[in-house]
């Protein structure tokens, strides 16, 4: 049920001129992709200092929370441009995209990720800070860290992994693979 | 100069075989190549902005720049080793791809603007920058800013130039 009102929005979105027009295009379809790609460097890049921070491994001279606070707004910055341009690639390819177990499991860790994020920020801007200026974090803010550091990698990978068409829904795949693809239309991508 | 001839020896080597054999881990060394470089670019970014007063300002600068180093090494031996078993893949592609030779020639400057100029004018960087002290050699705040601005410019052409690799 879910995966048919997927599809049928990926098809709405898809009747638009303008989403071929984007993945079509020559130039622009790649410059929203480089932007994208760039502008990882800017999220994730701050993302990975802070997270470092607190697992302890980095930046120990430095209290967490300045840590945590100063690299938000840059970080937030990068995030923000980062989101904008993917919408804008999942509109150019709204049908094959949404039928990707790539994107889906991209989907899944970015929910993760931020639901671990919302966890950090909470015990970070907690009443009880006095490890803040410690070298080495509370173990729970370790995890907290270290699990931020997984999701986002495995999201990188899973975005690198869109690019390729192994497990698209018009080939011949486990029964599983078509149900964790989401697949409706075999060949929705290609009409 | 012509170097083609280092393509050739690097299409027909063993690596080469390998890489293209193995579409799936072709893949993973993507993978571990883009983290690479958010680690690489993103700790680069860290440094160029504390030095630029965007972020941080107020907390000495020599505790990130030197925190930043070891990561920055690490990143590097990540993107020079993923990025090598990725061209055996591709070298004859990338003999002729003007966007390959202006990423490693925008690389090969970024090390060596890093590895002098750059930690050089940082280690210098007035109070007013820096927040380390008095300094008794400080260079002006346009100096470093200058170089911090520059940095940012070589990192970002490396990492367009090959992401534009992949369009052309």
């Amino acid at each position: 049920m879910l995966n048919e009102l997927v599809l049928k929005f990926a098809t709405w979105l898809d009747s638009y001129q303008s989403s071929t027009d984007l993945h079509e295009s020559l130039y622009m379809y790649g410059w929203v992709e480089g932007t994208h790609v760039l502008t990882l460097t800017v999220f994730l890049g701050m993302l990975l200092a802070i997270d470092l921070r607190l697992l302890g491994v980095a930046f120990k001279e430095i209290p967490a929370s300045t840590f945590v606070e100063r690299l938000n707004k840059p970080m937030m910055i990068g995030f923000v441009v980062m989101l904008i341009s993917g919408v804008l690639l999942y509109y150019a390819i709204p049908i094959r995209s949404s039928q990707s177990i790539w994107f889906r499991m991209k989907i899944v860790l970015l929910i993760s990720a931020g639901i671990n994020a919302f966890l950090i920020r909470k015990m970070t801007r907690g009443s009880d800070m006095s490890w803040d200026n410690s070298p080495v974090p509370p173990t729970r803010i370790r995890v907290g860290a270290g699990l931020s550091l997984c999701f986002w990698a495995l999201v990188i990978a899973c975005g690198r992994m869109m690019a390729y068409d192994w497990w698209d829904c018009h080939k011949e795949m486990p029964q599983f693979m078509y149900w964790a693809a989401g697949c409706v239309n075999e060949l929705a991508a290609y009409e | 100069m012509d170097v083609v001839f280092i393509f050739e020896w690097l299409d027909a080597s063993m690596l080469a075989d390998f890489a293209k054999k193995s579409a799936g881990l072709f893949a993973v060394v993507q993978t571990v190549h883009i983290v690479s470089m958010v680690m690489l670019v993103g700790m680069l970014i860290l440094g160029d902005l504390r030095m630029l007063n965007i972020v941080m300002s107020g907390v000495p600068s020599v505790p990130i720049i030197q925190n930043t180093k070891k990561w920055i090494y690490l990143a590097l031996a990540g993107i020079i080793l993923s990025g090598i078993y990725e061209s055996s893949a591709i070298a004859m592609k990338l003999a002729y791809n003007s966007f390959f030779f202006a990423k490693m020639a925008g690389l090969a400057m970024g090390i060596v603007f890093m590895l002098t100029i750059r930690s050089s004018v940082y280690s210098r960087a007035p109070d007013s920058i820096g927040s380390n002290g008095p300094q008794p050699d400080a260079l002006s705040e346009g100096v470093v800013k200058l170089v911090a601005l520059t940095s940012l410019v070589i990192w970002f052409s490396v990492a367009a130039n090959g992401r534009w690799i992949g369009f052309s």
